[in-house]
């Protein structure tokens, strides 16, 4: 919407979903979790009982994503294919694990989001697929947190995000997700750090090496919400902040 | 309120001082009911819209309108020669008339309006626009104050002083410079006491370029018929409209009607002429009503905030005492000069600060370059200056291991004084400012500063301003046959509550309810000449020209009275006044009051005189902050904001007008920044330039102000809007420095800044991008 009014992006043509819009906008739970219409908005996920109960991580993010009037109007299709790096929901659906059902002329495909994005504002969707369903596995007592970090007016865009997901007992670390967005052109993996934590138990060390790792495995974007070099920092720490945040630790301050 | 509901009988006529009247418009705007130039249309009206230079500097070789000619709904698409068929010489501009209605020639900034489309939609328009092309032979440009000064690129080949500045005379036809106007002050001997100082300080300070943002976007609808225009327009400043108008045509100014409705919001962005002459050339063109209304987008292209950079030395003796100081400021006032040189001398006047030294040397310079225009924006550029004087303050006093209180309170000017320009300090109640900003600051506690990632801080900064002077305000108060009072005023209610305030005054005088006086809407058909809703000057100014108007009306009730045989002290009802005098419920009672100070301008070679202002404001802010070390996060734990703003006629509305500059402020201090490559604004809009909002709120906030009386104020009152501004910046700054040691000299405060400065004085410097 922003880049048509900025005339940065001028369609040819536009498609209205509006007459299909009932039939992607429903939540619904089975055993294997969430499936999220497209075309559900922000605000209904927000406030969806079904979504505390399974995926609170999702409904912890509402609290910062955005504003209000932008949730009533916006989609969680619409978040994920518009492939804008700094949006809050691609890298938490993508810790979750999050699937989608993708339509199109030849059928429906079943794609992971960490699968969707190729690079800035590029997917891997056709011209002729639109997103039909999120899939988010539930949570299940995995210990999860999303940090925003914006450098100029808290409800500016993030100049990083970091979503967690983890399973960690006294012992190790059982399984843990990372996903780092907005410095970065695309939401990504943070694979080395999640190989770092996994099988070890926490301690301040451990994230450290595992923050060491996260840094050296992306490329880091500057832009006027920070210089390529200060992202990388604000990584380094962020990374250790969101996995005790995930703990429900606090951490040194 | 609905006026069935009228409080006569709960509230006790006069006195209406003192009272936090609500604000008397505020139920129509709660309600969408206030009318605002974007909501407003004329029957056959038209619709603009700009096409604008995409080159910060270079020559127009052609501009192609062909193809947004043919596009069906255009009815034109106008370009500076179209317009000059009818208006001869299209250049317009307060202290200069260097703006040409659209680009003449040349374009000299990224945004300048080169074309308009005319049509009957705005979406049609929009479309034409882009339909448009031009081709430029393009030159150097030259965006840096500094660089300005000795640059060999000029955005203008001739400067263009409008007439109605005789200080700008001599600047009429210069040639190879960007120096639009230097303000200069000489008080004793610089150079010799600095020389002779024990100690020498010298640093640099710099500001970015920041915007206004009214929620409301520039608007003007101009309606020409060969017999007058009117205008409707979101104007700070119609009567000054009017005349710029009427020069541009070459017509008396009763020929032109300014009409300005509610505002939504200016702080200085709608001030002297914007869109007005557009509006009027298209509407010439098209001989049919003509609306011309900015996008939020659109504003960033339109006024800013001037970037300055301040250069400042202080001598010390032994003693603490600073003996001399000199103040170099260069002003980045953008491709056309707007209000800049009046900036310029305004705030140059107050460089030195607060303090009492007796050998000062000021030198401001307004600068062309080739960006956005910079104009007066809530502190005209004194804001600029207390970010630097109030940042080397504190940096003299840490170095010298002073004490920043016990230091300030040694230097400070006080009632009494004289001031740097030898007017002697009346009614400026500084030390009480700076007495209660530490008081609710508890200072003389010491601050837990913490020893992990999160360290804490306090500091404070003190500033003072003249008023922009010599001004001239009238007012018209009305009495009707049955009693019920009108005020006439250009004075612009753009939510500050200046009508409310205006209401308590003639209130006051006539011993009415101030809700039950009426103010009509500005209309230089009807409402009087007033300079402009600017620099917090109409409770003083527009306030003493209504008090005067009612107590004339008041005078002429009394008069009444005696002609229809009333005895000395009778209370018998104003409408049964009018009755008796005129058989029925008819007649008029009109009183008129002109305000203007007494002034006497600077010196030309020493900027010094015995009255520059006739009150001084005064403020104070202190701050406590909490840093991540980590990542240089800095959040603003309390925010203490202090003014004197002599009586407080509404002290609700005085409340929300420092808390309003304070946070406004607080953005422009933190991370407001207009991004530019190549002269091209990257951030132009909401989405990529953010504003405060609710969650940036300081933990705790103090909005407050010290008992005291302007001696020659309306009811011993002073103005209010911008005095919040000035102290924000260099209070968080100095707090940021106590925190954790490191001293920021350019604005905004952001993370990236403050974790640069931590790298950096550890040792270990974090690489550039």
């Amino acid at each position: 919407m922003l880049m048509m009014k900025a005339g940065v992006f001028r369609p040819a043509k536009l498609v209205s979903l509006r007459k299909i819009e009932s039939d992607y906008t429903a939540i619904t739970v089975d055993a294997r979790g969430l499936t999220i219409g497209a075309m559900t908005t922000l605000s209904d996920i927000e406030q969806s009982e079904d979504v505390r109960a399974h995926a609170p991580l999702i409904t912890q993010t509402m609290l910062t994503l955005s504003n209000v009037r932008v949730r009533n109007v916006a989609t969680v299709g619409g978040a994920l294919a518009h492939g804008d790096p700094h949006m809050d929901l691609p890298p938490v659906l993508m810790a979750l694990d999050a699937s989608m059902t993708l339509v199109g002329p030849k059928g429906e495909r079943t794609l992971p989001v960490a699968d969707l994005f190729t690079g800035y504002y590029e997917t891997v969707l056709a011209l002729n697929e639109l997103i039909a369903f999120v899939h988010v596995p539930a949570q299940n007592g995995k210990q999860a947190a999303y940090m925003k970090v914006t450098t100029g007016a808290v409800d500016d865009w993030p100049a990083l995000g970091i979503a967690v997901v983890i399973v960690s007992d006294a012992d190790a670390v059982r399984s843990v997700r990372i996903v780092a967005s907005a410095a970065t052109d695309k939401a990504t993996r943070l694979t080395s750090a999640e190989a770092a934590l996994k099988g070890n138990r926490i301690d301040d060390k451990l994230l450290k090496r595992a923050a060491e790792a996260a840094v050296e495995e992306v490329e880091f974007v500057s832009d006027m919400r920070g210089s390529a070099p200060y992202k990388r920092e604000l990584m380094r720490v962020y990374v250790q902040r969101a996995v005790r945040a995930a703990l429900n630790e606090s951490g040194e301050r | 309120m609905a006026p069935t509901e009228t409080p006569a009988a709960t509230t006790r006529a006069g006195s209406q001082i003192g009272r936090s009247v609500p604000r008397t418009e505020g139920r129509d705007k709660v309600t969408g009911r206030a009318e605002y130039v974007h909501n407003m249309r004329l029957p056959g009206m038209l619709v603009a819209k700009i096409f604008r230079s995409t080159v910060a500097h270079g020559l127009i070789k052609s501009i192609d309108t062909n193809a947004a000619k043919n596009v069906p709904g255009v009815l034109h698409v106008v370009t500076i020669d179209d317009v000059r068929k009818l208006i001869p010489n299209p250049y317009y501009g307060p202290a200069f008339h260097d703006q040409p209605i659209l680009a003449d020639k040349k374009v000299r900034f990224v945004g300048e309006p080169v074309a308009a489309v005319l049509a009957s939609d705005p979406h049609i328009a929009e479309q034409a626009v882009q339909l448009i092309s031009a081709e430029y032979e393009e030159l150097p440009a030259v965006f840096d104050e500094v660089e300005a000064l000795t640059s060999n690129v000029f955005v203008h080949d001739e400067l263009q002083p409008a007439a109605t500045f005789a200080d700008l005379k001599h600047l009429k036809g210069l040639k190879n410079t960007n120096l639009a106007l230097s303000f200069k002050l000489r008080r004793g001997d610089f150079e010799r006491a600095y020389a002779g100082a024990a100690h020498r300080f010298e640093h640099e300070f710099r500001t970015q370029k920041v915007l206004h943002l009214p929620f409301e976007p520039h608007a003007t609808i101009a309606d020409y018929k060969n017999t007058g225009v009117t205008l409707y327009t979101a104007s700070q400043g119609p009567s000054f409209v009017r005349t710029e108008i009427a020069r541009l045509l070459g017509w008396p100014e009763n020929r032109v009607r300014i009409k300005v409705p509610y505002l939504g919001s200016g702080y200085g962005a709608k001030l002297y002429i914007k869109l007005e002459a557009l509006a009027l050339a298209l509407s010439m063109i098209a001989r049919k009503p003509v609306k011309l209304a900015l996008t939020m987008e659109e504003m960033f292209y339109q006024i800013t905030k001037h970037p300055c950079t301040f250069r400042i030395k202080s001598g010390l003796d032994n003693d603490g005492r600073i003996v001399a100081r000199k103040c170099e400021v260069f002003w980045n006032g953008g491709a056309y000069a707007d209000i800049g040189p009046r900036v310029t001398q305004k705030a140059g006047v107050t460089a030195s600060g607060p303090y009492d030294i007796d050998n000062v040397s000021i030198d401001s310079h307004a600068l062309y370059t080739n960006v956005t225009p910079s104009g007066a924006l809530r502190g005209f550029g004194v804001p600029q200056l207390v970010w630097a004087y109030e940042s080397h303050t504190d940096m003299i006093a840490r170095e010298l291991k002073l004490d920043p209180v016990a230091f300030r309170r040694k230097n400070l000017m006080r009632d009494g004084n004289q001031h740097t320009t030898s007017q002697v300090l009346k009614d400026a109640a500084i030390e009480p400012v700076m007495d209660l900003v530490l008081d609710r600051m508890a200072w003389a506690r010491q601050l837990e500063k913490g020893i992990g990632v999160i360290r804490r801080g306090r500091g404070f900064a003190i500033a003072i301003k003249t008023v922009t002077t010599p001004t001239t305000s009238v007012a018209i108060v009305n009495v009707s046959a049955d009693g019920s009072v009108t005020l006439y005023c250009s004075t612009i209610d753009m939510g500050q509550g200046s009508n409310t305030v205006l209401a308590q005054i003639v209130g006051e005088v006539l011993n009415v309810p101030a809700e039950s006086v009426r103010i009509a809407q500005p209309d230089t058909d009807v409402t009087p000449y007033d300079m402009g809703t600017l620099g917090s000057r109409s409770t003083f100014h527009m306030g003493h020209a209504a008090r005067l108007a009612a107590e004339e009306a008041r005078d002429k009730i009394k008069q009444l009275a005696r002609d229809v045989g009333e005895p000395e002290g009778s209370n018998i009802p104003i409408a049964e006044l009018f009755k008796k005098r005129y058989g029925m419920q008819a007649g008029n009672i009109v009183g008129s009051g002109t305000y203007k100070p007494d002034y006497v301008s600077p010196a030309p070679e020493t900027g010094l005189s015995p009255n520059v202002t006739p009150f001084w404001m005064s403020s104070g802010a202190g701050a406590e902050v909490a840093v991540d070390t980590e990542t240089g996060h800095v959040e603003i734990t309390k925010l203490v904001n202090v003014i004197d703003c002599g009586t407080a006629i509404n002290p609700k509305l005085v409340e929300t007008q420092i808390s309003g500059a304070a946070l406004m402020h607080l953005g422009f201090t933190m991370f407001e920044k207009m991004h530019f490559d190549g002269g091209q604004v990257t951030n132009a809009s909401l989405a990529d330039y953010k504003i405060p909002g609710i969650r940036d709120l300081p933990g705790t906030m103090e909005n407050l102000w010290v008992d005291n009386f302007q001696g020659n104020g309306p009811f011993g009152a002073k103005g209010v809007g911008e005095v919040a501004t000035f102290c924000v910046s260099p209070a968080i700054a100095n707090a940021i420095d106590d925190a954790v040691g490191v001293r920021l000299t350019e604005l905004p405060l952001n993370p990236e800044a403050v974790y640069r400065a931590l790298r950096a004085k550890a040792g270990n410097p974090l690489d550039e991008a």
